[in-house]
């Protein structure tokens, strides 16, 4: 039954499925930068900040280049994934970064050993500083208010915003040794991010938020929580109701950044072609559905302030020797430790582990009737029809794009593991062809264009 | 409360004229079809889709942006629900709660029919879930905020409890799966901790176990390893895909026409797992996830034919995927009322909300703070409305090209599906090691299943380890004494029926064997 339909199928299905390609095909072949898609690594997830900017960024470089630009979310280890992965690329301008503040932070504590001098800066796009936020209905109004709270009851008071030795916390700690207190003297509680912090806040379940303006907006707006103080050297755009904490007899200060850098060693001519289109941008001269850059940024409240050239390289190294100094001194040792060994909770659910086992052991003898006669008749059944190749050349398979997806191309690999597989398993000549042939085609196509999900390219820049 | 509903009831009126505009509509229709598309595809998820749409939102006028985001989640997840139904690989994780049972039917000749219950109580649950948000939304809220970190860590042990007691084999089972996953999902660097541990000197082990290759891995993986074993020697698989085929053969709306009766007597249990999904929803975290696990462990407990489950329950399938469906409209409610997203989906929608000058906040609902964005809110729910609607068709033309899927032979079939199972993996974080833990991920699911152990508990393990530890380690911060644990209401309600659940073969044993006596 089967084969009568294929029969009719086939000869009208291959020739259909093949023009559209071969019309793809015939528009490849443009020597100048860029002609092809342009990765840009974003190293947190999606719906974030930096996300966000990252995505809208990439719209308007795609208007300005000429070429898709599409974003990579290369999230996990704190950040480490994402920078490596951007700055560790070719530097061929086609795979460019949206740095944090975390490259400045990450290589002191040890999780790698990135630091910003292996990027080529472009450009910086945003400065947001942290500020310090209350629940509206607390009894804390300033700054002042807030301090002695934390001198009477040191250690009792609870904060989030981030993980335990994020920048908000190295934030707040800064704040209380400039003061005079100790690092430790409010308890930081391990948050992943601003907004799961803040509905801690407002349930009640902690005392205080230390988080970027931007991130509180919301709730700003709607007066749940009130900000004593923003740790910037001036008023913040936009939040221009807040004071500072200089204002208020601290002179602490202590921002994030955002920035698209290059892998080191890009050609000056991309340098250069990339700089323009950014510089285009940030001020406001490109256009996406009537909404340039800068109004988009003001929209969301984040602060788009934007450096180049010298200035940018020497921000990125005054930030770091801050950040050194700050995660290096004795003082914030308390910020750098876990509250608790990583290896508690694996250690209890190993534990778990090993008393269900034993309890599946013991409980196993009076099931071991039925079990296993119920094992050896499918087993019989099947070892008279084990195909084992079969199974051998599906492990190979993907094991093969693991390995040479990278330096092949997705196209080539693919139908190498298509054509390996059909003729294992025995697939009709015709189809197995057609299948080889037309599906890694259709299958890149769909991704990296249609879906803009970028597949390997390899040899043949497919 | 009734002068709430009077308002809302008004304010849908005039929200309801500036959908059904025909640039409105043409972009839900278009939206429906890239949703289902993306959703059915294993290893986009629907977070990706909606991200993806972001850059398109620039160039649409406010209700159309909104009505995008809103069709496209909403047909994303329930065609997550065909390739668990077809090949058994979760589109999405909330789909793995009932992926054997859907899967089971398909391999009963049935996949049409498993489908079809598929979209229509997908479809009830949305829109009980749509009602609850449009109604009580800033009641609900209040709901949210009963939430701090103890209260989730009982939520997600109460989570874990339903997925690792529903395997259909035995409790241990399920609770060895549910550990290994635990495990699973410890190594690497963890989200409170400036160490990796369990890495055994592997670099790409620090960023951790991606848990969408290791659901395709488990299911997907696993599944092809045992059917390329039995492949080409045994006319069996043959004879199998052609009943398959001639069952499917019935069109579409025969088949959702036979899901009618089922639907009907489900009622009572639609209201009940809907219910649980749309307060679900509203917890940042997992909602949809712990949704679908907790109603399909109730609909067990209540199921007069509780030995079905796992092994193709319609009753099962049918509750869960409401669930998970209603609670995609709640998620927005702490998003539209605090700002705070409540899942990944609504966090890109808010970037979106702000863009076009919608400002969420508790007064969000309130016309006389800002008339022109409670009309945009209310749209919000009559899009949700239409996209719930719309997927009635585009779901019947899926599910009518899926089934033709199934009559494919398996050696055509395998090598395509083992080649979405690659770029599935690989292509949400463009990683090439996520593709190995696949394999190991698919060799482990083998073995596990060799022995019978069920293999949803190792997912949800994974995905929900990091989270419970991530609380764990909060509480403690907080204080180390145990008596917090137990401070507020809500978490002794959750702790108990976590206790209760784990206790209860023991209780029901006692009854059974009792009665059993008196027999």
């Amino acid at each position: 039954m089967c084969n009568d339909k294929q029969k009719r199928f086939a000869s009208p299905f291959f020739v259909g499925l093949l023009l559209p390609i071969l019309l793809v095909l015939g528009c490849v072949g443009d020597e100048s930068y860029p002609n092809r898609p342009i990765l840009l690594i974003c190293p947190w997830a999606q719906g974030g900040g930096t996300d966000r900017v990252s995505r809208t960024i990439a719209a308007h470089l795609e208007q300005e280049l000429g070429a898709p630009v599409n974003v990579v979310n290369a999230t996990g280890g704190k950040g480490v994934t994402g920078h490596s992965r951007g700055l560790t690329a070719k530097p061929d301008g086609y795979t460019l970064m949206m740095a944090t503040l975390e490259l400045n932070m990450m290589h002191w504590i040890g999780l790698t050993s990135l630091t910003v001098q292996d990027c080529s800066p472009l450009m910086s796009i945003n400065e947001d500083y942290a500020a310090l936020l209350v629940r509206s209905d607390s009894p804390w109004k300033t700054l002042a208010d807030l301090e002695t709270a934390i001198r009477q009851s040191p250690g009792q008071l609870t904060s989030s915003g981030t993980t335990t030795g994020g920048a908000w916390h190295l934030a707040l700690a800064g704040w209380l040794i400039d003061v005079g207190l100790r690092a430790d003297a409010v308890n930081w509680i391990a948050f992943t991010g601003a907004a799961p912090s803040l509905q801690e806040l407002i349930s009640g379940g902690l005392d205080m938020v230390c988080c970027s303006l931007p991130e509180a907006n919301a709730l700003l707006e709607s007066n749940q929580v009130r900000a004593l103080g923003v740790m910037a050297p001036q008023r913040a755009v936009g939040y221009e109701n807040i004071p500072t904490f200089s204002e208020q007899g601290s002179g602490w200060t202590l921002g994030g950044w955002r920035a698209i850098v290059l892998p080191n060693g890009a050609p000056a001519d991309v340098r250069q072609k990339l700089a323009t289109a950014l510089e285009r941008i940030v001020t406001g001269q490109t256009k996406i559905g009537g909404v340039s850059y800068p109004d988009f940024m003001e929209q969301q409240g984040f602060d788009h302030t934007y450096r180049t050239g010298e200035p940018l390289v020497q921000f990125f190294q005054e930030a770091d020797e801050k950040f050194g100094k700050l995660l290096t001194s004795e003082a914030m040792a308390s910020v750098r430790t876990d509250p608790f060994s990583p290896m508690v909770f694996p250690i209890t659910i190993t534990t778990l582990m090993v008393i269900v086992f034993v309890g599946l052991v013991i409980s196993r003898h009076p099931v071991t009737t039925t079990d296993t006669s119920d094992e050896t008749s499918q087993g019989s059944e099947q070892r008279t029809s084990h195909n084992l190749p079969a199974m051998f050349v599906v492990v190979l398979s993907i094991l093969a794009y693991w390995l040479f997806a990278e330096t092949v191309g997705f196209v080539l690999i693919s139908s190498l593991i298509l054509f390996a597989l059909l003729v294992t398993m025995r697939a009709p000549w015709k189809w197995t062809l057609v299948i080889t042939f037309v599906f890694p085609v259709l299958v890149y196509q769909l991704f990296a264009h249609g879906l803009r999900v970028p597949l390997p390219q390899g040899w043949i820049g497919w | 409360m009734f002068e709430g509903m009077q308002e809302a009831i008004q304010q849908i009126q005039i929200a309801v004229p500036r959908v059904f505009e025909l640039n409105v509509l043409g972009v839900i229709v278009a939206s429906s079809l890239y949703g289902i598309f993306v959703g059915a595809i294993p290893g986009l998820t629907a977070t990706m889709a909606v991200a993806l749409v972001v850059p398109l939102t620039f160039f649409l006028t406010d209700i159309q942006a909104i009505a995008a985001i809103v069709t496209t989640v909403t047909c994303s997840i329930f065609a997550g629900d065909i390739p668990a139904t077809l090949v058994r690989i979760p589109g999405t994780p909330a789909s793995a709660a009932y992926a054997n049972d859907a899967y089971a039917l398909t391999r009963q000749g049935r996949p049409g029919y498993a489908l079809g219950i598929s979209l229509v109580f997908s479809v009830a649950g949305g829109l009980f879930g749509t009602l609850v948000l449009s109604l009580a939304a800033p009641q609900l809220a209040r709901f949210a905020t009963e939430f701090k970190s103890y209260e989730y860590f009982w939520l997600f042990v109460l989570g874990l409890t339903c997925a690792a007691i529903v395997s259909d084999d035995s409790r241990l089972k399920g609770a060895f799966a549910l550990l290994i996953g635990l495990l699973l999902s410890c190594v690497g660097l963890g989200t409170d901790f400036s160490a990796p541990r369990l890495t055994f000197g592997l670099d790409p082990l620090i960023t951790g176990i991606n848990f969408i290759p290791a659901m395709i891995g488990l299911f997907g993986i696993s599944e092809v390893l045992r059917n390329s074993l039995a492949i080409g020697s045994n006319t069996n698989s043959t004879n199998e895909s052609s009943t398959a085929g001639q069952n499917s053969e019935a069109s579409a709306i025969q088949t959702v026409l036979s899901v009618m009766p089922l639907a009907i007597r489900r009622i009572p249990s639609l209201l009940r797992s809907s219910s649980v999904g749309s307060l679900m929803g509203m917890l940042p975290g997992a909602g949809a996830d712990i949704a679908a696990w907790i109603s399909y462990a109730l609909s067990k407990r209540f199921s007069k034919s509780p030995e079905q489950y796992g092994s193709g329950s319609e009753e099962g399938l049918a509750d869960a995927t409401g669930a998970n469906n209603a609670a995609l409209g709640s998620a927005w409610v702490p998003a539209l009322v605090f700002g705070i997203p409540g899942d990944s989906v609504t966090a890109i929608a808010i970037g979106v909300l702000y863009m076009k000058n919608i400002e969420p906040g508790p007064d969000i609902f309130d016309p006389a703070a800002n008339p022109q964005q409670t009309t945009l809110v209310y749209s919000i729910f009559v899009t949700f409305v239409i996209a719930n609607l719309i997927l009635i068709p585009m779901g019947l033309l899926a599910i009518r090209t899926g089934s033709l899927l199934v009559n494919i032979r398996r050696s055509i079939m395998l090598p395509v599906i083992i080649v979405f199972c690659i770029v599935g993996s690989y292509a949400l974080n463009a990683s090439y090691f996520d593709v190995a833990v696949m394999l190991a991920m698919g060799a482990l699911g083998f073995v596990l299943e060799q022995y019978r152990v069920p293999l949803g508990p190792v997912v949800l393990g994974i995905i929900l380890g990091s989270e419970l530890e991530h609380r764990l380690i909060q509480c403690l911060t907080k204080s180390t004494d145990v008596r917090e644990f137990f401070a507020s209401p809500v978490s002794i309600v959750l702790a108990v029926c976590c206790l209760a659940l784990w206790l209860s073969p023991l209780v029901s044993r006692l009854i059974w064997t009792d009665r059993n006596g008196k027999a």
